[in-house]
């Protein structure tokens, strides 16, 4: 073949026709895995104010909406302002809490994508995430849909953990994959309590696989059996449980640094991975913003420069899209906070990332341009971002956004 | 009625006494106790209440000693002016000091699970806390939890729904969880008012939002009873709650201050009085003092979306994650006929319980790691006390106990309970509580099954019979070929005897009720 997989790609898409291809799936099959970059999904729960995250800090009616303690200010040092931005008159700009992200952006490895989000116009949490857990466009598909868009992507790859969820449960995007692990961290026995005979028995009284739980059953024996094979260890023996000695700067991003630590070590494992999701709460800020929303940045920020670092070390090749379910209101209550808004403002960071620019459309803050005149329109429909990001790891979309027949490419990705 | 699936499913598993009197016809009878319950008349939990002691540990600082001890509960008939104290400006305590309120209500939890009499009420009071969810976890929450749990959710467990709702609204830790306490005219904080419509009452499927702000568009609105909720409604039931607040101390405008009890409190100078519109109601401007918001509770608690959205979920936690449509129907009916009665959330449950479609929905439910560590604690008999180690456990196992951190509540559907992190530490619970691995009481598997005389085999039945209330020739099978030792050779072992029962425990059927 002389046109390359990439080329091909690029050529179906642009004509339009990449779902309904069916030559794509079985090229991308062709082609080991192995050196694609891993896939991270980070859920910022709660949605996060991409108005202060990305701020168009010179922006009248920014202004206008918000005390300063709930917005970037148009001051102080250079470093927080965004080259190559949407919209050169907003002034975007970094929050002053995000230094390690403005950093990754100058040094290209972070790009920000604004008024970004799903076309619903739900204002729930709950239906909102679980929207775009299952990759699909409205409310009403939601009963209809059982599986999660990673889930549909990973559903037949070859690996014995193919998907990891950094959670207490396995995260309903993943739904659908029978080779995902869940566990919080990587840094703790993985044994099943009462060892050998336990699993002995346990396999037994499972083995016809009729019931869910003994399926269940089954699919965790067998992800315990490949962590134990292929669990990191110490010189003594033991399973490493360190996170990082703190040479790569963890330190200060709390529970997400646990979660981050541990998909780079499990990255590092000869599992199969290829995608692996996680959270990081407390993004609701209906009240008290100005403190809290600081130090949810200070930890994102710290976490994403460390994890970075982690992967480099270890030459795996990734690329994360940090997500929200949207953005919050323009105007703040009277409650030191924002309410629940539409538009929203993603990252993706990562070594196929086309890096230090801003993707997507600015819609501006004009009256007329909000949406119902109260919040950040949605001009990028966030499947195109997922959409693009599984097709440089590797990952057939066509079975995760089965609505989206065709769109241009954002072209995130080199 | 099936009797053995009534103690599975309205009680946390049978005990052998429950399970006796029930098996010998008293299905119906048991229930009808179980829905009238008299909570003074509990002698063996309320001993175990009095004795029980949860340890203490900090170490020492700048501005505290440290403390290692064993201690009672203290804070369980606290009032709310006593334990915001707590949490008073300035003034610095340890975090297991302030976490202590948190710590005793999921210790007495646990406690109730599993020796309570009124099971029913317990199951229900469960039901209610992730329904009414608030992160107890955050301190600031905490403090006021044994107060949530005493005089809103257990007040009401199987009481009258519109009076739970308000006690909700009006409670500390509500009031605190979703802001509403500083909810202000003029840019009022929706949180309450969404999770109001959006979970506590009508529920996300009535939530219109494709219909953002044409409220006239709603079905039925121009007839004044819209199918659903929008945005608009949400707004403007945020306008009807402001002024409804706690005292904690905060600035009421110029020098004057709340006091700080804790206790609920209504601001005029905060309220928003002029006139609005929720769900298709006209509410005239300058109203008496919280009229408003009480006019919300009662068009959202007895709205028809909110008895099918209610109904749904009992039939859910009660039937299956897919109950069949004429249950939820017959469900919706008697919680609508109901609705002004004081016993109105037990007459559902009634329905629910002699109903066909719970009578067939045997195996249907996974048990949720609460629900499997009570059934198996009540099943074994171990003698019981709840220790952190234990808590920590079920968190990891996904429930941590009060510490959801968003307000929907621990996930009530099987799917979340299944993963390969959900099913691996639902095994080292049963595992932990058989070897004791937490000091939460020792197990003797001989005490009240069999000797050390009984062989294998003869002592695998004896409990399998005795946790599964029949004979299962398959886990048998299984428990043997893994055992060790020859089916009938005696079994003298202690750990290994222990081990086997464990196992009933963590099989793919012992997952499920």
């Amino acid at each position: 073949m002389t046109i390359s997989r990439r080329d091909f790609l690029k050529a179906s898409l642009s004509a339009g026709c990449f779902s309904l291809c069916p030559s794509i799936a079985s090229l991308s099959y062709a082609e080991g895995y192995d050196n694609k970059p891993l896939l991270i999904v980070l859920f910022l729960r709660g949605g996060a104010d991409g108005l202060s995250l990305v701020a168009p800090s010179a922006d009248s009616d920014y202004i206008a909406a918000r005390s300063s303690e709930l917005r970037v200010l148009d001051e102080g040092d250079s470093n927080g302002i965004l080259s190559n931005s949407l919209d050169s008159r907003a002034g975007f700009r970094f929050n002053p809490n995000a230094t390690s992200l403005s950093e990754l952006y100058r040094g290209k490895r972070l790009a920000v994508l604004h008024a970004v989000g799903i076309l619903d116009a739900t204002r729930s949490h709950f239906v909102a995430q679980e929207i775009i857990e299952k990759g699909i466009n409205e409310e009403g598909l939601l009963s209809r849909t059982d599986t999660g868009w990673l889930g549909r992507a990973i559903s037949g790859s070859q690996g014995a953990i193919t998907g990891y969820s950094a959670t207490a449960s396995t995260d309903i995007s993943l739904y659908g994959s029978n080779t995902v692990l869940a566990a919080p961290d990587m840094f703790s026995n993985f044994d099943v309590p009462g060892g050998q005979s336990t699993r002995g028995f346990l396999g037994d009284i499972s083995k016809n696989s009729k019931s869910s739980t003994e399926v269940a059953t089954l699919n965790t024996l067998n992800i315990i059996a490949t962590i134990n094979r292929d669990q990191v260890r110490e010189a003594s023996g033991r399973a490493s449980n360190k996170t990082d000695n703190g040479q790569f700067g963890y330190d200060g991003s709390g529970e997400l640094g646990r979660g981050l630590s541990s998909i780079a070590k499990l990255s590092s494992m000869d599992a199969g991975l290829k995608v692996a999701v996680l959270d990081h709460g407390g993004w609701d800020t209906h009240e008290g913003q100005a403190y809290r929303f600081s130090n949810q940045v200070k930890q994102l920020s710290i976490g994403l420069a460390a994890f970075d670092q982690d992967m480099r070390s270890r030459n795996r090749k990734y690329n994360m899209i940090v997500m929200t379910e949207f953005g919050r209101r323009l105007q703040s209550n009277k409650s030191g906070g924002t309410d629940h808004g539409h538009g929203a403002c993603w990252l993706v960071l990562g070594d196929s990332v086309r890096g230090g620019q801003m993707y997507g459309k600015w819609p501006g803050l004009k009256n007329e341009a909000l949406d119902h005149g109260v919040d950040l329109a949605v001009t990028t429909d966030y499947r195109m971002v997922l959409n693009e990001s599984l097709l440089v790891s590797g990952l057939n979309p066509a079975s995760s956004f089965p609505e989206l027949r065709k769109s241009e490419l954002l072209r995130l990705y080199a | 009625m099936s009797d053995q699936l009534l103690l599975s499913r309205f009680a946390f598993g049978p005990t052998p006494n429950t399970y006796n009197s029930v098996m010998q016809g008293g299905g119906k009878k048991w229930l009808e106790e179980q829905l009238e319950p008299r909570l003074q008349d509990d002698s063996k939990c309320q001993e175990r209440h009095a004795d029980f002691k949860l340890r203490i540990r900090y170490e020492e600082s700048a501005d505290w000693k440290s403390a290692d001890e064993m201690r009672s509960f203290q804070y369980l008939d606290t009032p709310i002016s006593d334990l915001i104290q707590l949490n008073q400006p300035g003034k610095k305590l340890p975090g297991p000091e302030k976490n202590r309120p948190l710590m005793e209500v999921v210790s007495a939890t646990l406690i109730r699970a599993v020796y309570s009499k009124w099971q029913t009420h317990e199951v229900m009071c469960d039901f209610w806390h992730n329904h009414f969810n608030v992160n107890a976890w955050d301190p600031n929450i905490g403090l006021g939890l044994p107060v949530y749990d005493r005089e809103v959710i257990r007040k009401h467990a199987l009481g009258n729904f519109r009076e739970l709702v308000e006690g909700v609204a009006k409670s500390y830790c509500m009031q605190t969880y979703l802001n509403n306490r500083s909810s202000k005219a003029g840019a009022p904080n929706e949180n309450y008012a969404r999770e109001l419509f959006e979970l506590h009452t009508l529920g996300k499927k009535a939530y219109l939002n494709n219909l953002y702000n044409k409220w006239r568009d709603v079905p039925g609105a121009r007839q004044g009873s819209p199918e659903g909720f929008i945005d608009q409604d949400v707004y403007e039931a945020a306008r009807a709650f402001t002024g409804w607040t706690i005292e904690d101390g905060a600035n009421i405008g110029g020098k004057a201050t709340l006091p700080r009890t804790g206790r609920f409190t209504y601001v005029e100078s905060w309220h928003d009085n002029y006139q609005k519109r929720i769900l298709a109601q006209e509410i005239d401007p300058y109203q008496a003092a919280l009229s408003d918001g009480n006019k919300v509770l009662n068009f959202a608690a007895f709205h028809h979306a909110t008895a099918k959205h209610l109904c749904e979920k009992l039939c859910i936690r009660f039937i299956s994650d897919k109950p069949p449509r004429s249950i939820v129907e017959s469900s919706t009916k008697v919680w609508k006929a109901n609705q002004n009665k004081s016993d109105q959330i037990a007459c559902v449950l009634r329905h629910i319980a002699e109903s066909k479609e719970f009578q067939n929905s045997a195996g249907e439910k996974v048990k949720k790691p609460l629900e499997l560590t009570a059934s198996y604690l009540r099943g074994t008999g171990i003698e019981f006390n709840p220790t952190e180690g234990l808590i920590h456990e079920l968190s990891a196992a996904g429930q941590k106990l009060y510490g959801w951190p968003a307000p929907n509540g621990h996930p009530e559907k099987s799917a979340y309970w299944l993963s390969s992190n959900t099913m691996r530490r639902r095994w080292s619970l049963v595992y932990g509580l058989t070897m004791n691995t937490w000091k939460t009481g020792s197990f003797d598997p001989f005490l009240r099954r069999g000797s050390q005389l009984m062989t294998t085999k003869g002592f695998t039945d004896s409990w399998i019979e005795e946790l599964m209330h029949r004979q299962n020739s398959v886990l048998e099978g299984a428990i043997l070929n893994n055992a060790g030792i020859p089916a009938d050779t005696p079994i003298k072992n202690l750990d290994l005897a222990r081990k086997l029962v464990a196992w009933i425990g963590m099989s793919p059927e012992y997952q499920v009720s």
